[in-house]
């Protein structure tokens, strides 16, 4: 019974990580239509910056965040900008093929500069814990889940409130109508895929922290934000934030009860459930 | 009882809380050219998707040769011989006008009988009918409006239906247009098909219709022959309003 | 505009009757490639022909149908399991008894998920497709009936040349069958739906059976060419018989060589490899990296494909007319 909290909790903690990955893919697929599969790359970006800036400078993993998120928003600008804006109103396919190109680009990218060996960062806090009754939490993991929030908090009040953030909800519902009222449409598109690469930066910085890095430690959540898009519906931000957590707690049990080497076959499965039963998702709009 | 040709029985459907059917009952004859009139929101369009088997209407039945077009999946209808036009025009981009009529030579009713080589046939012979032989080795994205609405017929008779519905297959033409499509549809119906015409255009709905059926909120208001139905004051209410109804009224009885 | 001469865009739904035939005479000299008696044409070839027949396969569900799978290596790994496991462990000699079997075991597999998965529509589709590939190969992995994760080794039948004929047939047989199917009342089915599924549907074609219909194809394709594989290679383990290159190279092979034509998918498979092999053999370190760039410039500049350069006028002011048109 006690191992059922442990996993429950330890879910919990990682599911604000995959909130976060998901919050940023989930803007970019719901605005613009784009499954961006270079998304786990941009992950990968943002932990290496941390590393650099832990093993250089001794920046505390924790300072990187809004720096990692500086550094991959423009990134992600620029990419957007000059490269995807070509083919953003084409068929999805073509979008989904320059991604995942650009995905190969970024990884041997790093594999070159970084090389394939596992590197980590250790930090004084590191290996420090806390026990609630029989459940022992992690410091670092328990600060992870609580920036997310912060972070998810942040994105939603900004999107809500601020004036680009409306005009970006605008161009979502109606991008001809947009774009006729002077929206800049193409400088938008850009803005939001640099948010959300800036946000997948930030869940990287937060990996970083309690996980191993090697250049190929995005993949695997490209998938899991699908999964949790479908889960808590595109274009919430709520949405993400709860898929995240169910999702990080179905893994922790899956891992726990069905063994580690069938992760993906289980993502797999709450999936096709899902988009089987409510293609909607469990909270999304109507029109994903 | 015999078995009516086609018959809308106490129809009524609902979108959640809204009503845009209600209770609407009529007969088609078969041959007859039946005039589908209403103002705009009326429900003329969810009648016609409820008719060709789009829509599963809440209440009610459709049945065609005794029938029940509900129990069919969208893609057996046309084997029923019910036949559609739709009023956003779509056709398949990428083919050629006539691919796009073979296509449904090959699945439509007698499809089953007909090779893609026969199929080829049946298809120029329907570009022919409509106007369209001209520019059969044309992509259909290049047509056009009025050649795209004449290849929506074409590609509607190429199912060959017993009932063809048309959903407002005149709009944007202009008065030749109008005029040309009009002749096309009585050439369709002189060849046995029934139709069922959807239409704004007054002059062309009266000119064509050997009934007219009106709808308003959902309801049907008046059934008949197109000279009566359209000097009904209830019709005239439904269009421009009671006070204009009330005033011709006062107007017919100082006349009087 | 409407004096224009008419515009077949891929030339229609067989594609440029002159690139089929200047497509078909390369796979004609392709049979004599083992005349050569080089292992590395050979092995190359053959790896040509692999490709270009999961091309095809893949061409048929996504280039015609319109529903772009990212998870075809699937039917690979299926097939080239069935094809394994009938010489090591139930020893059979026969290739041609393994390929049958094995796009027997594809075509099932296509006809049981294809039901409920190809009610998915777009990214959605293709996100499960893929699903179902990284599920299956985990899976596989799990079974040690099949080797688990290290696989087995699968015994070479007899000369070595013949896995590269049988290729070639298992190639040529699929190109026929793309041919055919393209010129047949099925290809416009399959095109009807890309088109328009909901016009489709009115005009009489039931959009289940026939999506399924094109993934089983498919799937038959791509497990003939794994059961041919496994037996060229020799050995057979989970991360071989479901490679992410098997899966993603054949769609950039499509695309480049025109999707929803005949001559497209070996065309786009003979122009990669002799890309890849080009940067593999002169930049060892970074090819993957080169390959990246490959597929990033060939979707932005050629979205429709090599093919489609014959098939309208000026190919170049093409090219440059197709940037715009698709952004913001």
């Amino acid at each position: 019974m006690d191992l059922f909290w442990q996993d429950l909790v330890n879910g919990l903690l990682v599911g604000g990580i995959f909130a976060v990955v998901a919050l940023g893919f989930s803007l970019v697929w719901g605005i613009m239509n784009i499954i961006n599969l270079a998304h786990g790359s941009f992950v990968m970006l943002g932990a290496y910056t941390a590393y650099v800036l832990f093993s250089n400078w001794h920046l505390d993993p924790f300072f990187s965040i809004p720096i990692a998120f500086v550094v991959l928003f423009v990134f992600g600008y620029c990419i957007q900008r000059f490269v995807i804006n070509f083919v953003v109103r084409a068929p999805i396919l073509t979008t989904f093929l320059l991604t995942f190109g650009l995905s190969l680009l970024i990884v041997n990218f790093a594999l070159l500069v970084f090389h394939g060996d596992v590197k980590g960062i250790t930090t004084q806090y590191s290996g420090s814990n806390f026990s609630l009754g029989n459940v022992t939490i992690a410091w670092v993991k328990l600060w992870t889940l609580l920036v997310a929030l912060v972070i998810t908090a942040l994105m939603q009040l900004w999107l809500s409130r601020s004036k680009t953030g409306r005009a970006i909800r605008a161009m979502a519902m109606d991008i001809d109508a947009a774009q006729l009222s002077g929206v800049r449409v193409a400088h938008l598109y850009a803005i939001v895929f640099g948010l959300g690469a800036g946000l997948a930066g930030a869940a990287g910085v937060l990996i970083s922290l309690s996980y191993s890095l090697q250049p190929s430690m995005g993949d695997p959540f490209v998938i899991s934000a699908f999964v949790v898009c479908v889960l808590g519906g595109l274009g919430s931000v709520q949405g993400a934030l709860v898929g995240g957590l169910i999702f990080g707690v179905l893994e922790a049990f899956g891992s726990q009860y069905i063994g580690t080497g069938l992760q993906d076959a289980v993502a797999l499965v709450v999936l096709l459930i899902v988009l089987i039963v409510r293609p909607r998702g469990l909270l999304g709009k109507a029109n994903a | 009882m015999s078995e009516a040709f086609l018959s809308i029985e106490n129809v009524a459907m609902y979108f959640g809380g809204l009503h845009a059917l209600d209770d609407v009952s009529f007969e088609v004859e078969r041959g007859s050219v039946l005039g589908l009139i209403g103002p705009n929101g009326s429900g003329k369009t969810t009648l016609m998707n409820v008719v060709s088997g789009v829509y599963k209407p809440t209440y009610g039945n459709v049945r065609f040769n005794g029938k029940r077009i509900a129990d069919v999946p969208t893609y057996a209808v046309c084997r029923l011989g019910i036949a559609r036009t739709f009023q956003v025009v779509k056709p398949f981009a990428n083919l050629t006008v006539l691919e796009n009529v073979a296509v449904g030579a090959m699945y439509g009713r007698n499809g089953n009988r007909r090779g893609a080589r026969a199929s080829f046939e049946r298809a120029r012979e329907l570009l022919e009918i409509v106007g369209l032989a001209r520019v059969a080795k044309r992509n259909a994205s290049d047509l056009t409006i009025p050649d795209r609405k004449r290849l929506e017929v074409a590609k509607a008779l190429a199912l060959d239906p017993e009932v063809l519905l048309l959903d407002e297959v005149m709009a944007g033409l202009n008065a030749t247009e109008v005029e040309e499509a009009l002749d096309l549809l009585r050439t369709v119906n002189s060849r046995g098909v029934t139709l069922i015409v959807v239409e704004h255009l007054m002059k062309a709905i009266v000119s064509i219709s050997t009934t007219i059926v009106v709808l308003a909120e959902g309801k049907k208001i008046a059934e008949g022959a197109p000279a009566e139905v359209l000097a009904s004051p209830r019709v005239i209410e439904a269009y421009l309003g009671t006070r204009y109804a009330e005033r011709q009224r006062a107007q017919r009885e100082a006349q009087a | 505009m409407a004096t224009a001469p008419p515009n077949r865009g891929l030339g229609g739904i067989t594609g440029n009757a002159n690139a089929l035939g200047v497509t078909v005479a390369a796979l004609v000299l392709m049979a004599f490639v083992p005349q050569l008696h080089s292992g590395y044409y050979e092995n190359l070839g053959r790896g040509v022909l692999m490709f270009a027949t999961l091309s095809l396969g893949w061409n048929i569900i996504g280039g015609y149908t319109g529903y772009a799978s990212f998870g075809n290596v699937v039917f690979f790994g299926l097939g080239s399991y069935t094809a394994a496991v009938l010489w090591q462990h139930w020893h059979q000699q026969s290739i041609a008894l393994a390929v049958v079997c094995a796009m027997a075991v594809g075509v099932a597999f296509a006809l049981v998920l294809g039901i409920p998965i190809l009610r998915l529509r777009g990214h959605y589709f293709g996100i499960a497709t893929l699903g179902i590939a990284l599920a299956t190969q985990e899976i596989v992995s799990n079974i040690d009936w099949l080797g688990a994760g290290s696989g087995f080794t699968v015994r070479p039948l007899d000369a070595y040349s013949n896995y590269y004929y049988a290729m070639w047939i298992v190639c040529a047989a699929s190109m026929l069958a793309t041919y055919l199917i393209a010129r047949s009342k099925l290809g416009y089915a399959f095109v009807a739906i890309r088109e328009n599924e909901e016009a489709a549907a009115v005009l009489g074609v039931d959009p289940t059976r026939y999506k399924v219909t094109a993934w089983a194809i498919s799937a038959a394709m791509a497990a003939a060419a794994g059961a041919v594989f496994a037996g060229a290679n020799g050995f057979i383990d989970p991360p071989t018989a479901f490679a992410l290159d098997n899966n993603i190279f054949p769609i950039v092979m499509v695309i480049l060589g025109g999707a929803g034509t005949v001559a497209g998918p070996l065309v786009g498979a003979l122009i990669l490899t002799a890309i890849n092999e080009t940067l593999w053999s002169h930049f060892p370190q970074i090819h993957t990296l080169f390959f990246g760039a490959v597929i990033v410039v060939v979707v932005v500049f050629l979205p429709r494909g090599i093919l489609w350069l014959f098939n309208t006028r000026g190919g170049w002011k093409g090219i440059a007319g197709s940037l715009g048109a698709y952004r913001v």
